[in-house]
């Protein structure tokens, strides 16, 4: 339903706030705290355009498959949604309003710290909002979940002379820990449990379930040697037609080897554990370190739920890249990657509700919404002014009240910079692509197959989907 | 449309003994109803099933023929879409699990719901039992798999606690391991819809003749004979529904699966109607799903076809002996 009063670049900033009053706009979105919050608060948006909101929350597929159905149907029930980078922003691009029309439109109202490149984190904008075409900006940064580790600090302090008399090294977590560390790190933890001690078991994959975030787990290890990524397109804008994918070559099948030596010193029931379950174990203190979201550290925190909290967990940056495992002769980073959730507008809805839905999507990305959900549920913020807020400096170092602000050195200051930072692979069938390559990296982690017969079919099945 | 030739506005003439008699009967019980009359009596009923099934059946087809939901528009493309299913193993691999599945399903669920069944016929507590075997099967299969997966996992599941600390179960889960998610998928399946099979079974037991197992017996024979020369035929026709009902919902629910497993680990429980979901809402090619859909359509039917003939042998023997 749309309302409108007609506003002229003069008008008052309050007209142009009220110009859809009476309208009503549905937004579907994932179920995490962002979306909580703008549901909790949502009276404050009413109250200050009169437009009504009603925010609907799923899980991530489900969202794109509502989303999916709605758009590719030509319909707008959902005029505005959630667009988390690649499985959905990538699949769905063609759907999405570009946003700079209505950035350059001096009849709406705009947010006052702008929408450019600057304002938002390293390479946030780019990651939900670029896809395909230079200059188009299909979804605004809403929310963020960068991959940072999560490790057992009183674990690592405990146990380091008997890793050290056996290794040779100390066991500590810098950003020079390489992923060969961490390999010997679970080893060394397994081999205790196994003697009957009572520790946990040291690492675990994001496998289980949810097909986009094991591309991620395996990709954050690809990435760190030599910087090897899917498919050679551009890793900003991707690509409608990717061509053939690097699956299959020597460095793939080398990281495939490399995971699967993890996952055989991983938590034993690994293969079911999807990154919900990943965390819930290390929760339970059933292993001692995970490559995680940054945004599951307000849940490690919470000492109702977590044997992790009360400062046993430290945060670091992904591991480093192995130089005796690179075999494409690039260099070693620390491979780190993102699910980047943008707010995107419907194409398919008209000219005056995609307005509306531009009004929510700026509220919705704002520095003062993203600041409360940051101090009140945990959440991520994706504009740096909110870090500059004196509270959230503070929040960064123990006693926090903002868990998550743990872990913004590993990732803002660290992680998400080059060459750490990989965006992509952004292309039309990545939900298929995930899928393919979930299942032949499962398979292989259960010994169904060798890291070559897994590369091989991701590179059969990858290229067939892409039509090669 | 016949008249009656005798009918006019007043009533139907007829001559008694030279005299005139007119009958007052309402014109309509004198005129045989044209076949257009039954047409508008059933068309509201048919126009309601072709929109529920009619409508999507050739639309099913329409899209299998088609690429169906790019951005570029909907395009023909001929066998293309079953072409394509030739050569992907997902497709043949999906169709082999979906058969051990419903293999492994259907032969407990019988075997459980028949055993299940006789013991409960005739028992005293027979009612308060029905009602509380049935309880399973009101609950929606998406939370019975949710319910399930929580009681299988290997962090916080009662049940992976209790096959731990048996010796049945090391510390992977029941759902993580290739090797035995399938198991899991099955256990749940028997323990929500054996008692579909009980609830049947039951209702055959009760028109089974009491005369015949009793002069059965009077000859000598054993429980277990008369089980199966008397009580097994007469029960065949409730059996062979039950087993219809639950091949089919064997061969298309999805939900329990996509809320435990989700077709995994690494594929080892991801049948056809799986692969199907995904192909259609995960990728979003609607021609090759629909391609899928038709094919598993066509199987369902020549099956159930089948089935009935396989289970209809033996009933309508045992109708011709009992005439």
């Amino acid at each position: 339903m749309i309302m409108r009063t007609p506003v002229q670049a003069a008008s008052s900033q309050e007209a142009k706030m009220k110009q859809y009053a009476g309208s009503k706009l549905v937004f579907m979105s994932e179920n995490t705290p962002p979306s909580f919050a703008i549901r909790d608060k949502i009276k404050d948006f009413f109250d200050a355009t009169g437009i009504t909101v009603e925010v609907l929350t799923d899980d991530l597929p489900v969202v794109y498959q509502k989303v999916g159905i709605d758009v590719k149907g030509g319909k707008a029930d959902f005029p505005v949604f959630y667009s988390q980078d690649k499985p959905i922003g990538a699949a769905l691009a063609d759907y999405c309003v570009d946003f700079t029309k209505f950035i350059k439109d001096d009849t709406l109202p705009q947010d006052p710290d702008g929408y450019g490149a600057d304002v938002w984190f390293d390479n946030f904008l780019d990651a939900c909002g670029s896809m395909y075409e230079k200059g188009k900006i299909v979804a605004l940064p809403y929310d963020a979940a960068v991959a940072c580790t999560f490790y057992r600090q009183d674990l690592f302090e405990k146990y380091s002379k008997d890793f050290e008399k056996d290794y040779k090294y100390r066991m500590e977590f810098t950003a020079n820990t390489t992923w060969k560390h961490v390999l010997d790190y679970a080893t060394f933890f397994k081999k205790l449990k196994q003697a009957g001690q009572d520790v946990p078991y040291g690492y675990g994959q994001h496998l289980g379930t949810f097909a986009w975030t094991t591309q991620l787990d395996i990709q954050r290890l690809m990435y760190s040697h030599g910087q090897w990524q899917d498919f050679n397109i551009d890793d900003v804008l991707g690509s409608k037609t990717p061509g053939p994918t690097n699956w299959g070559d020597a460095t793939s099948v080398e990281m495939m080897k490399q995971f699967k030596a993890m996952s055989d010193v991983s938590h034993p029931d690994n293969l079911a554990n999807g990154t919900l379950e990943l965390n819930s174990v290390y929760q339970a203190g059933q292993i001692a370190m995970q490559v995680q979201y940054h945004e599951f550290a307000a849940s490690v925190e919470d000492e109702k739920t977590s044997k992790a909290s009360g400062g046993k967990t430290a945060y670091a940056p992904c591991p480093l890249g192995e130089a005796s495992w690179i075999k494409n002769g690039g260099k070693a980073v620390n491979g780190t990657n993102c699910g980047i959730g943008g707010i995107a507008i419907n194409k398919n809805a008209s000219e005056d509700i995609q307005r509306a839905a531009f009004i929510f999507a700026t509220h919705a990305v704002s520095k003062k919404l993203q600041y409360s959900v940051l101090s009140g549920l945990g959440g991520t913020p994706t504009r740096k002014s909110v870090l500059a807020e004196p509270d959230v400096i503070a929040a960064r170092k123990r006693p926090t009240k903002m868990p998550n602000a743990l872990t913004f050195e590993a990732v803002y200051d660290f992680g998400i910079k080059a060459p750490n930072f990989v965006l992509g692979p952004k292309i039309p069938e990545v939900n298929e692509y995930h899928k393919i390559l979930a299942a032949e990296v499962s398979k292989c982690v259960a010994g169904k197959q060798s890291a070559e017969e897994a590369c091989n079919a991701i590179k059969k099945q990858t290229d067939n989907a892409n039509d090669i | 449309m016949t008249q009656n030739k005798n009918a006019t506005p007043e009533g139907v003439v007829r001559y008694v003994e030279g005299a005139k008699v007119l009958d007052y009967l309402p014109q309509v019980f004198n005129v045989k109803p044209s076949s257009s009359y039954y047409f508008w009596l059933m068309a509201p009923a048919l126009i309601v099933l072709a929109a529920i099934s009619i409508y999507p059946f050739f639309w099913l087809i329409w899209m299998s023929l088609h690429n169906v939901g790019s951005s570029a528009g909907d395009t023909f493309v001929g066998l293309k879409n079953f072409e394509k299913l030739l050569t992907d193993d997902k497709f043949w691999i999906g169709w082999g699990l979906l058969f051990k599945y419903t293999a492994f399903c259907m032969f407990f669920e019988i075997a459980i719901g028949v055993l299940l069944a006789v013991i409960l016929n005739g028992h005293r507590f027979e009612n308060i039992l029905v009602t509380v075997f049935l309880m399973p099967m009101m609950m929606a299969p998406a939370i019975a798999g949710l319910v399930w997966y929580y009681l299988f996992n290997s962090t916080f599941g009662w049940y992976h606690w209790l096959m731990q600390s048996l010796g049945i179960l090391g510390e992977t889960s029941i759902i993580g391991s290739t090797d035995t998610a399938m198991a899991a998928l099955i256990i749940v399946d028997i323990w929500q819809w054996t008692p579909l099979i009980t609830l049947i079974t039951l209702a055959g037991l009760k028109r089974v003749p009491r005369d015949q197992l009793e002069a059965n017996m009077v000859d000598g024979a054993s429980a277990f004979r008369n089980f199966v020369a008397i009580t097994l035929p007469n029960i065949y026709p409730f059996l062979l529904i039950g087993i219809m009902l639950r091949f089919m919902d064997n061969f298309r629910f999805i939900d329990v699966i996509l809320a435990l497993t989700g077709g995994g680990p690494a594929e080892s429980t991801k049948v056809l109607p799986v692969y199907l979901f995904d192909v259609s809402f995960v990728f979003f090619k609607l021609g090759r799903g629909a391609a899928i859909a038709l094919t598993l359509l066509i199987v369902t039917i020549i099956l159930c076809k089948l089935l009935v003939r396989v289970f209809e042998g033996p009933a309508s023997k045992r109708t011709d002996m009992g005439s």
